[in-house]
């Protein structure tokens, strides 16, 4: 349980109201060291996003076939990305719609299956619990490609290989872990009553469960989905092992080819600035989400 | 809450044993389909690979498997991939303790300061290669020449030697995955009481020994468990150093992409680099649940 809301009258509920407030400081020569940490880290973490979009517009006679690449573009174009995302000379729009088909796919299978787990693990007496939550962490220690490949083989007997379906559900045993984590850590925000109360007029389980809580935990559910969305939009492990060379490959896929000598690098160069774009915004959005507590299957110190 | 029957009264008959212990055993079914999914694609396909990796496409049991890719360098694999993960856990550590220190300041601009040091998080991992190679390519050209060379600085040829390869895949890699300690760290702090820094302060300690004997012990569980996470995540490192270094010098895991490229849709050999690339995982898995056990 994560109990880390306040409750009046709690005992850091008291210990603050005695404490002084405190206020963002503002910039002083005191704290003039904490600003250049902050800025030299800001630094390291913004510089390879700006580069990706710096060698997406600049001319490659500046980027990718200079001796000393310049920092600041000396000038700005459309052509990488007009050659990169040529519709009748680069897999762009197939690509595009393989990698939208399956992250969806991933996402939505997440909430499907993450609904009941969570619900299910937040019920069960606590030693239970435990296990299954360690089964599914385990999941998601185990290396992709140690398991992508005998799915694979099975795959290409069954006749699903290549298919979106076939990298979705590879996908999943990344997404399904985090999902049910974030989803458990809702249910268990709810009041135990809300349940009961559901249950006392007359509402089946199921009933009680998707018609009383599901609705009450939507914020959790949509970050899970968005956060499946996003994991099944980078990840190029599976979907590298996965793919059907003679048919489409996700947009990561594309950019490793294009990266490793099987393709123009123009063409990932351009696919990186368009795959980076949604994912910044996801980041951003979903950042309150991103609780440390969930990412590590519920540690508590 | 468990409602396991404790008394040691012999067991009772199924319809009674299903009434008495269905608050546990209806939620347990909601978590069967799950249980079924992995069990069908994480589970079973890891014993596969431990079956191939003893296999002959013959079907018939053999070492041929281990003893050919002995012979072809499974040990320094091995070791370049254990070095890696060293390396790599050292720096993200190093760097998210910083991080999480600063936010858990108060000062203006935290909040932009938290949100940029968590966007890597959300960067495709094979773009996340490519702009390393940019910044640290072989060639003697590149971003990080560039600045060297306006220092005055004679270029650096990044990959001239294994040692130095590894250097620039720990530094990308830490770009990389560096948010993720952070996000875990972050937590941790949280749960340390702000009365334990003052109490510490009025006891005469300064920011070292506050960090050193208040920090660290609050933060320990999750400093484990994001060690636990990272380093089997660490081990698995394929895309990065493939796209950066490419098999110079070879992990694991892009030895067996090219055994599996390369066999035309027999992984027998694959799967030996695979069954060890698992028996290094395995220790931490291992470990994560000895010490939940522990809990």
């Amino acid at each position: 349980m994560t109990a880390t809301a306040t409750a009046p009258g709690s005992a850091s509920a008291r210990e603050s109201a005695a404490a002084p407030v405190y206020r963002p400081r503002r910039f002083t020569l005191s704290n003039a060291g904490l600003y250049v940490v902050v800025l030299v880290l800001s630094l390291f973490f913004l510089f390879p996003i700006y580069l990706i979009f710096l060698i997406g517009f600049t001319p490659q006679s500046y980027t990718l076939f200079a001796a000393r690449p310049p920092l600041i573009p000396p000038a700005l174009t459309w052509v990488n990305l007009q050659t990169g995302l040529s519709v009748s000379s680069t897999p762009f729009l197939p690509s595009m719609y393989f990698s939208l088909e399956v992250a969806f796919f991933v996402g939505a299978l997440a909430v499907l299956i993450g609904i009941p787990t969570a619900y299910g693990l937040a019920k069960l007496g606590s030693r239970l619990a435990y296990g299954l939550t360690t089964v599914l962490f385990v999941v998601n220690m185990l290396p992709s490609i140690t398991i992508a490949i005998p799915i694979s083989v099975v795959f290409i007997k069954i006749g699903l290989y290549g298919t979106a379906i076939s990298i979705g559900l590879a996908q999943e045993l990344l997404a399904l872990p985090v999902t049910v984590f974030l989803l458990v850590g809702a249910f268990q925000g709810l009041p135990r009553d809300l349940e009961n109360q559901a249950r006392v007029d007359g509402a089946g389980r199921f009933r009680a469960v998707y018609g009383n809580l599901v609705p009450l935990v939507r914020p959790a559910l949509v970050a899970a989905f968005l956060l499946s969305w996003m994991l099944s939009w980078d990840e190029s492990t599976f979907a590298l092992i996965l793919y059907n060379p003679a048919a489409s490959a996700t947009l990561p896929v594309n950019i490793f080819l294009s990266f490793t000598g099987r393709g123009s690098p123009v063409v990932g160069v351009a696919f990186s600035c368009i795959a980076t774009i949604p994912v910044i915004i996801l980041t951003v959005f979903l950042q309150k989400y991103l609780k440390g507590e969930d990412l590590a299957a519920g540690v508590r110190g | 809450m468990a409602l396991a029957d404790r008394s040691g009264r012999p067991p009772a008959p199924v319809a009674s044993y299903w009434r008495r212990h269905q608050d546990q055993l209806i939620p347990f079914l909601f978590v069967v389909p799950a249980l079924v999914y992995v069990g069908y694609f994480a589970f079973y396909p890891t014993f596969k690979t431990i079956q191939y990796s003893f296999q002959t496409p013959i079907l018939s049991f053999t070492y041929f498997n281990y003893q050919s890719n002995v012979q072809s360098g499974l040990y320094s694999w091995i070791s370049n991939t254990l070095w890696l993960t060293a390396g790599a856990l050292a720096l993200q550590f190093g760097l998210a303790l910083a991080v999480a220190s600063i936010l858990n300041r108060t000062f203006r601009g935290k909040t932009i300061f938290g949100t940029i040091a968590i966007l890597p998080i959300g960067i495709a991992t094979v773009v996340a290669a490519f702009t390393f190679n940019q910044i640290f390519p072989g060639t003697g050209a590149g971003y990080a020449n560039s600045v060297l060379a306006s220092l005055g600085i004679a270029p650096v040829y990044w990959l001239a030697h294994p040692w130095m390869a590894l250097l620039v895949v720990i530094v990308a890699d830490s770009w990389k995955n560096t948010s993720l300690v952070i996000i875990i760290l972050v937590a941790g702090y949280a749960t340390i009481p702000r009365a334990l820094y003052q109490a510490a302060a009025i006891d005469g300690a300064g920011p070292l020994r506050q960090f050193r004997y208040v920090t660290l012990p609050g933060l320990r569980g999750f400093i484990v468990m994001a060690l636990l996470i990272r380093g089997a995540q660490e081990v698995n490192i394929f895309q990065l150093a493939y796209i950066m270094i490419g098999s110079y010098p070879q992990l694991l895991t892009v030895q067996v992409y090219l055994l599996w490229e390369g066999s035309g849709g027999i992984p027998y050999l694959a799967s030996a680099v695979s069954t060890v690339l698992l028996g290094i995982v395995t220790v931490f898995i291992v470990i994560v649940i000895v010490l939940g056990g522990r809990r």
